[in-house]
């Protein structure tokens, strides 16, 4: 037992043998290593049956990044709608481990809201429960263009060997809108145009007045462009409108106002569009581009040099051909 | 959210020393300040191609820089600009854009016209791996001068086409800047690297590229150039002289496929029209 050495072991000393035996059991059950592997990991209920994990703002190299964005659940009387799935294996299984203290009903349904590494690389962690997997009806093309990127940057993230397998694609997709049962309780599934990606979809639980925005809404995160900056102002306007108790963002706190809680986001895309038309209007390189283009956001928004560069270069790049 | 791009400062810092003990380096990196960047068996192959016995031994950077982003934000469309200062504009006789880790290294070969005032370049190109991106310019009498800089992207070769629909294949829209020295050359084209897959049918797509560009004034050449797949889908060219641009200016594209297509600026500053004037496409082969 020299290993041992390496850590205080004063408190463990009286029972050796029963800690050996606890994590032995700990390691021949995947589902309770996630949870082991994860202790932080905090649920909220923001109203009878619907549960968020906040993930932490930090950057996607960063230790940690796989549990970034805001996933849950949603509970009805029959069976569980689980709203993305983490940015890892192991934090699905740390969601799964926490739905299972809370309910033994099946998770009839695993929804994504879009394609990103953060909201879907947990998917595997569901497969045993065998739900159906739904998304944006432009999220199964959306999955295969990137699981390849997904392999090379996140193997880390996935069970070993990393597989494509485990980067899980819809079986059930949605055109325009979608309502799933889920025994007492409806949710209405809305597929977006372009707007952070090609595949953004919104999940309303109606009971509670709850709105999963995934990524469509940035809370003092900055905003990340996959799509395009205005469609994504556009369904800012739509969103708007909505009446809805509270908002569960992509990323960041909790919103009761919906309508207000778009306005940083709304300024800061409205900021991109027309700086980068401004340096097109003038000639100016993307370099330029980068380094003048909403400058004064800056000081409003966390991560921003990870994000803002790319955001204006794809803006660039499609405003130079409208 | 994509990461985009991990530190592998180590081996580079291992490589460079490699570089400065092996090659005999060490004083061109600490003369130039710019030196920190790798060599690598492309840039020996290509140096021997290109440069035998040339002493590639620098001025400063006033006069000549090469600006690329250390992390990239598109590895598909890296901005690269390259500045001469005023003792090299009207000087500079030809110039090499080479990435040495893509799998075609020689991004662009630009002949300058003699006379022609190019203070500055602008392009974007693919990168497909972590690599140094060189810029060599052949001075009018015969020196060499290089700059590098080492950028950190990956895929930029393999990264699948846009979907972007506006425009037309070989539509040129021209944008100068408001004093006239600049002007911004947006080429409608995909560019193909021929290491790319549709991802709908998951077939490779055939290489399909700029081979050719010249931007000339009432007939007499300015500055043409070699291209290849190195350049970004819709590839663009930023120039920029230390006086106004000549007007009108034309710009010839030939293709891969031996397409050609022109397009033409009349003389009309940004602030008149609504940012460009377009120009259309010419036929094709």
């Amino acid at each position: 037992m020299q290993h041992r050495a390496i850590r205080p072991a004063a408190r463990c000393a009286p029972f050796p043998h029963a800690l050996s035996w606890a994590l032995i059991a700990l390691l021949l059950q995947p589902g309770a290593i996630a949870t082991a592997g994860a202790p932080d990991f905090q649920l909220q209920q923001l109203a009878p049956g619907v549960f968020v994990h906040i993930g932490q703002q930090l950057a996607l190299d960063a230790p940690g990044h796989d549990d970034i964005a805001n996933i849950g659940f949603i509970v009805g009387t029959r069976c569980v709608a689980v709203i993305d799935t983490g940015g890892s294996v192991r934090i699905g299984r740390a969601l799964l481990a926490a739905i299972r203290q809370r309910t033994r009903l099946p998770i009839c349904y695993v929804i994504n809201t879009h394609v990103h590494v953060d909201h879907v690389l947990g998917n595997a962690a569901f497969a045993p429960e065998r739900p159906k997997f739904v998304g944006h009806a432009a999220l199964t093309a959306a999955l295969a263009r990137s699981r390849d990127f997904f392999l090379q940057q996140y193997p880390e993230d996935l069970d070993q060997p990393p597989s494509a397998a485990q980067i899980i694609g819809p079986d059930i997709t949605v055109d325009q809108t979608l309502e799933l049962e889920l025994g007492g309780r409806r949710l209405s599934l809305r597929a977006w145009p372009l707007a952070h990606t090609d595949c953004d979809l919104t999940v309303l639980d109606n009971g509670s007045g709850t709105l999963w925005t995934g990524d469509l809404l940035f809370r003092d995160r900055l905003p990340a462009v996959d799509g395009s900056a205005s469609g994504w102002l556009r369904v800012l306007d739509e969103l708007a409108r909505l009446r809805v108790t509270r908002a569960v963002p992509g990323h960041g706190p909790i919103a009761s106002d919906l309508s207000m809680a778009l306005q940083p986001e709304r300024r800061y895309l409205r900021a991109l569009i027309d700086g980068v038309r401004d340096q097109l209007a003038r000639g100016g390189s993307m370099q330029q581009a980068i380094a003048q283009v909403a400058a004064a956001e800056q000081p409003q928004w966390l991560l921003w040099d990870s994000t803002h560069a790319r955001n204006v270069a794809h803006v660039y790049e499609q405003m130079e051909w409208q | 959210m994509h990461a985009q791009s991990m530190s592998h400062a180590v081996p580079q810092a291992r490589a460079a020393v490699l570089a400065c003990l092996l090659l005999g380096l060490c004083g061109v990196a600490s003369a130039t300040g710019d030196g920190q960047t790798p060599s690598s068996g492309a840039w020996e192959y290509l140096q021997r191609e290109f440069y035998p016995d040339r002493n590639l031994g620098l001025l400063d950077e006033h006069f000549m820089s090469l600006e690329a982003p250390a992390n990239t934000p598109d590895p598909a469309a890296t901005p690269l600009t390259l500045r001469f200062g005023d003792a090299a504009v009207g000087h500079i006789r030809q110039i090499r854009v080479i990435i040495d880790n893509n799998p075609s290294p020689v991004a662009a070969t630009f002949d300058v016209a003699s006379g022609a005032r190019v203070a500055e370049i602008g392009l974007r190109v693919r990168i497909d791996r972590f690599t140094s991106v060189r810029a060599i310019a052949e001075t009018t009498d015969g020196r060499f001068e290089m700059r590098s800089a080492w950028v950190n992207a990956s895929g930029g070769c393999s990264a699948p086409p846009s979907t972007l629909t506006a425009g037309s294949l070989g539509e040129i829209r021209f944008r100068p800047s408001p004093d006239g020295r600049s002007m911004l050359i947006s080429i409608r084209h995909p560019n193909n690297s021929g290491f790319q897959i549709d991802p709908r049918s998951g077939e490779p797509i055939a290489a399909h590229y700029v081979s050719h560009l010249r931007f000339s004034s009432d007939g007499r050449t300015l500055l043409q150039a070699d291209t290849g797949i190195s350049l970004s889908e819709n590839p663009s060219l930023r120039i920029a002289s230390d006086q106004p641009l000549p007007a009108p200016i034309a710009v010839d594209v030939i293709d891969s496929a031996d397409a050609h297509f022109t397009g033409r600026w009349g003389g009309a500053l940004a602030g008149n029209a609504a940012g460009s004037a377009a120009a259309g496409a010419g036929g094709t082969r």
